[in-house]
């Protein structure tokens, strides 16, 4: 056990040892992953492998052009927007009520775990039973018969 | 035929009517003969339902046109296979296919149960039944499945081609397994809560059928992902599509279920928690059918929309109000008297991954409803795709794997730090030390990292589970490891598959993440013999070839694959053109290996240039997800399997034994 927990430690010292990452500029992929193909297909316009998608590629295009103009993702996708509404956008944003997208699920799991660490810790300080006593040591007859016991239930078909 | 077939579904209606009133009548007065013949009657819905679906399944492999869906989903040169699969890929078809299983299940339940359960066995009966009388009821007067045309036609509109590949044939009837076989808890939970028998007995009866739900459930969604991973070419599996999501959802309520049942079986605690879930599970399957032929939600699923939404929505109502009224009415008595004592203690790492794992399909929930929503309020059609799924589910998902870890090793009742020591140095240990070799290989912090080193972590905790199980049975019995390890196992099926399961589980959760975090995507043009780099693969497109008969037209692109100069395949991505409905289609090529698969997409061809537009994927550890999937299956058949004790145990509560051996 004490070899566990110093190889652990150890562990624990060289991954903290390993630096950050640095984040990296928006790049075409990610863009294309933050929109809609507006195909009716469903899927991001990075996923859309329709055939020529007369939605698709023309965005894959376009984003491109921009990035190679030197804009920034915010940009490109206020630019998407503009032109098919809100709904080209693969995620709701953070803003008004569509932050109610994002906030309600780790809202809600929060709360849970709120009211379930607060109802457990009612009724464990209500039972202070401390810890529970170490196991006693086996008497040799008992393990033997436990032994016996066992190899019998082994037996059974 | 289709007379008869219509006649069969008529009759297997008033069966099931019957089968529901005389179940009730017969409970109510404590009448057996009118228990007896609601059963003999929901014998009768099987037959009849039996009748229908060989009628429909003759009618598709006969070419039979004179009947709409025949025509509708079938041609004479579609594959026998996919004839077959036609039962169930339009939309009669599969609630003629759900209604036969859900007729089959309940037959089997009462043989299963004409021994045991008297009391319950009638309102089982009768809820199943009024399941049955709902899908009945669908097929007599809304959509029917025998419909002839006013002039039969020459030839079928044949199937969706995207549905016309071997997963296709294995993922529907999977999940409809899953989504049906989840009735029969549901039923059993209804019963108790009438009758007020509240005691363990139903969900000791129902624990495999529970499993068994949940297997089919696991292998529908993971068949799912793999025929999208096949077939849509976008070089992922799960794009969290509202249907995906509506297959999901069950599953995840599902599986808390599972982990919880073991609370109120070993502890007596939990009890409105366990029935609440089990109402839940049932309630999201019909959900999952709702979205799924509603349309109410855009889906690449649309091939099976229809204007059954409403039918769904007001069962789906009718299912919570009877349901919720039941548990508000019995609440008093699914009250228990004991208490969870610590926060460090089986109990509460269960409940706390019932919290995460309901917490999870919540969120997919959400997510799948928010564009409802925000139309409903704000009027502005909103998109809720992978983005949202993934950070959302990402954190969640790695604290169910700690949690996964941590539940089936932590002592019952209460911890005590040298238990947490003994039962967590190693397992950490693991954790850590995959964590800073990772870290030192080059694999950066974030979620895919974290998931490693919990899978590290989790899988420390089973090795030690079987280390010490093996060693305990060496020390005590003498026994030869191998033996050790086999006996140890079928001793205790449930508890060690379960191990074999969480297994499996770490393998998908393993493959998710590195397949999500370090693909690679690279897309080119190339005229023949002109390569690409694609990872570590070079890419040579060296011709096409193209090939045709009745049914399909195919173009291939030869691709020379090598890796470090030297060839190590031919891959031959396909474009089809499908000659009914004229639609093209993708054929992905795959090299798959367990370290990665390259996955090669032909995206466009031009005939003029001869120049072909490849996409090649490199998808490290994908593998992982399937070998996890079949590591998930060999758990759960060595979990439902009964051990002799358990058979014993059931003998002696028949009375065909005397006692239990001792």
């Amino acid at each position: 056990m004490s070899v566990g927990v110093h190889t652990g430690a150890l562990a624990l010292a060289a991954l903290l040892a390993a630096g950050p990452l640095v984040a990296a500029p928006p790049t075409q992929q990610e863009i294309e992953e933050a929109l809609t193909c507006q195909c009716g297909c469903g899927l991001t316009v990075h996923a859309c492998n329709h055939l020529q998608c007369p939605s698709g590629e023309p965005m894959k295009r376009e984003i491109a052009e921009r990035l190679a103009r030197g804009e920034s993702k915010e940009a490109i996708l206020a630019a998407f927007r503009a032109r098919y509404g809100e709904k080209v956008l693969s995620a709701p944003t953070f803003r008004g009520f569509n932050w109610f997208a994002w906030v309600t699920p780790f809202a809600a799991v929060a709360a849970a775990a709120l009211a379930l660490g607060v109802v457990l810790g009612r009724r464990t300080r209500a039972r202070p039973g401390g810890e529970a006593p170490p196991p006693a040591a086996a008497d040799p007859a008992l393990r033997a018969r436990l032994a016996r016991e066992l190899q019998d239930l082994e037996r059974e078909p | 035929m289709a007379a008869l077939g219509r006649l069969a579904v008529c009759l297997a209606l008033l069966c099931a009517v019957f089968a529901v009133g005389a179940s009730v009548a017969g409970a109510a007065r404590r009448r057996r003969d009118l228990i007896g013949a609601g059963a003999n009657a929901a014998y009768a819905v099987f037959g009849l339902v039996a009748v229908a679906v060989a009628i429909l399944l003759r009618a598709l492999l006969a070419h039979d046109f004179s009947l709409e869906y025949v025509a509708a989903y079938s041609s004479s040169t579609l594959p026998v296979q996919y004839t077959v699969a036609a039962l169930w890929g339009g939309q009669k078809g599969s609630l003629l296919f759900w209604v036969f299983v859900l007729a089959l299940f309940t037959t089997l339940v009462q043989l299963q149960n004409r021994e045991q359960n008297r009391a319950l066995m009638p309102w089982v009966t009768a809820t199943l039944m009024a399941i049955a009388v709902f899908f009945l009821a669908l097929l007599t007067f809304v959509t029917d499945p025998f419909e002839l045309l006013a002039t039969p036609a020459r030839e079928g509109q044949d199937l969706n081609p995207l549905l016309q590949n071997y997963w296709m044939m294995i993922h529907p009837p999977s999940l409809y397994t899953g989504y049906v076989s989840a009735s029969v808890p549901f039923a059993f939970a209804i019963a108790a809560l009438v009758t007020g028998r509240l005691d363990d007995q139903w969900i000791r009866s129902t624990r495999r059928w529970a499993l068994f739900s949940w297997f089919f459930l696991s292998l529908g969604n993971l068949f799912g992902a793999r025929w999208a991973y096949e077939v849509l070419g976008w070089g992922g599996y799960w794009a969290w599509d509202p249907v995906e999501n509506a297959a999901f959802m069950p599953w995840l309520v599902s599986t808390a279920y599972l982990h919880s049942v073991m609370i109120q079986e070993k502890r007596d605690l939990l009890r409105v928690w366990n029935m609440v879930l089990v109402l839940l599970t049932f309630t999201l399957t019909i959900f999952g059918t709702f979205l799924t032929r509603s349309g109410v939600i855009s889906s690449v699923h649309s091939f099976t929309q229809s204007g059954l939404g409403p039918f769904f929505i007001g069962f789906l109502v009718a299912v919570i109000l009877a349901a919720g009224g039941l548990v508000a009415w019995r609440l008093p008595a699914l009250r228990t008297r004991g208490t969870i004592e610590s926060f460090a203690s089986r109990e509460a790492a269960f409940l706390f991954n019932n919290l995460i794992l309901v917490g999870i399909a919540f969120a997919v929930f959400w997510g799948t409803v928010f564009p409802v929503l925000s139309e409903w309020v704000r009027g502005v059609k909103i998109t809720v795709g992978p983005p949202f799924f993934n950070r959302v589910n990402a954190p969640l998902g790695v604290v169910l794997l700690f949690l996964i870890g941590v539940g089936p090793v932590i002592a019952w009742r209460r911890a005590t730090p040298r238990n947490l020591r003994r039962a967590f140095a190693g397992p950490l240990a693991a954790g850590l030390v995959a964590a800073a070799l990772l870290r030192l290989a080059g694999v950066p912090f974030g979620w895919a990292h974290a998931t490693f080193a919990l899978g590290a972590f989790v899988l420390g905790t089973i090795v030690q589970e079987f280390y010490r199980g093996v060693r305990a049975r060496q020390a005590m019995l003498h026994e030869p490891a191998p033996r050790a390890l086999a006996r140890l196992v079928g001793k205790n099926r449930r508890r060690y598959g379960g191990y074999i399961v969480h297994v499996g589980v770490v393998a998908i959760f393993v493959g998710v993440a590195a397949s999500s975090a370090f693909r690679i995507e690279t897309q080119q043009t190339l005229a023949p013999g002109q390569a690409m780099e694609a990872g570590r693969f070079t890419l040579r497109f060296e011709r096409t070839e193209s090939r045709e008969d009745a049914h399909v037209a195919s173009l291939a692109a030869v691709v020379a694959v090598d890796e470090g100069g030297r060839r190590v395949a031919t891959l031959k991505p396909e474009k089809r053109l499908y000659k009914k409905p004229q639609q093209p289609t993708t054929e992905v090529a795959l090299r798959s290996r367990l370290t990665e698969d390259l996955y090669v997409v032909l995206g466009a061809y031009d005939p003029k240039s001869g120049q072909a537009t490849l996409l090649a994927y490199v998808n490290p550890l994908v593998s992982w997800i399937w070998i996890g999937g079949a590591i998930l299956a060999l758990g759960t058949a060595i979990a439902m399997w009964p051990s002799p004790l358990e058979r014993r145990e059931r003998a002696w509560a028949a009375g065909r034994v005397g006692a239990p051996a001792r």
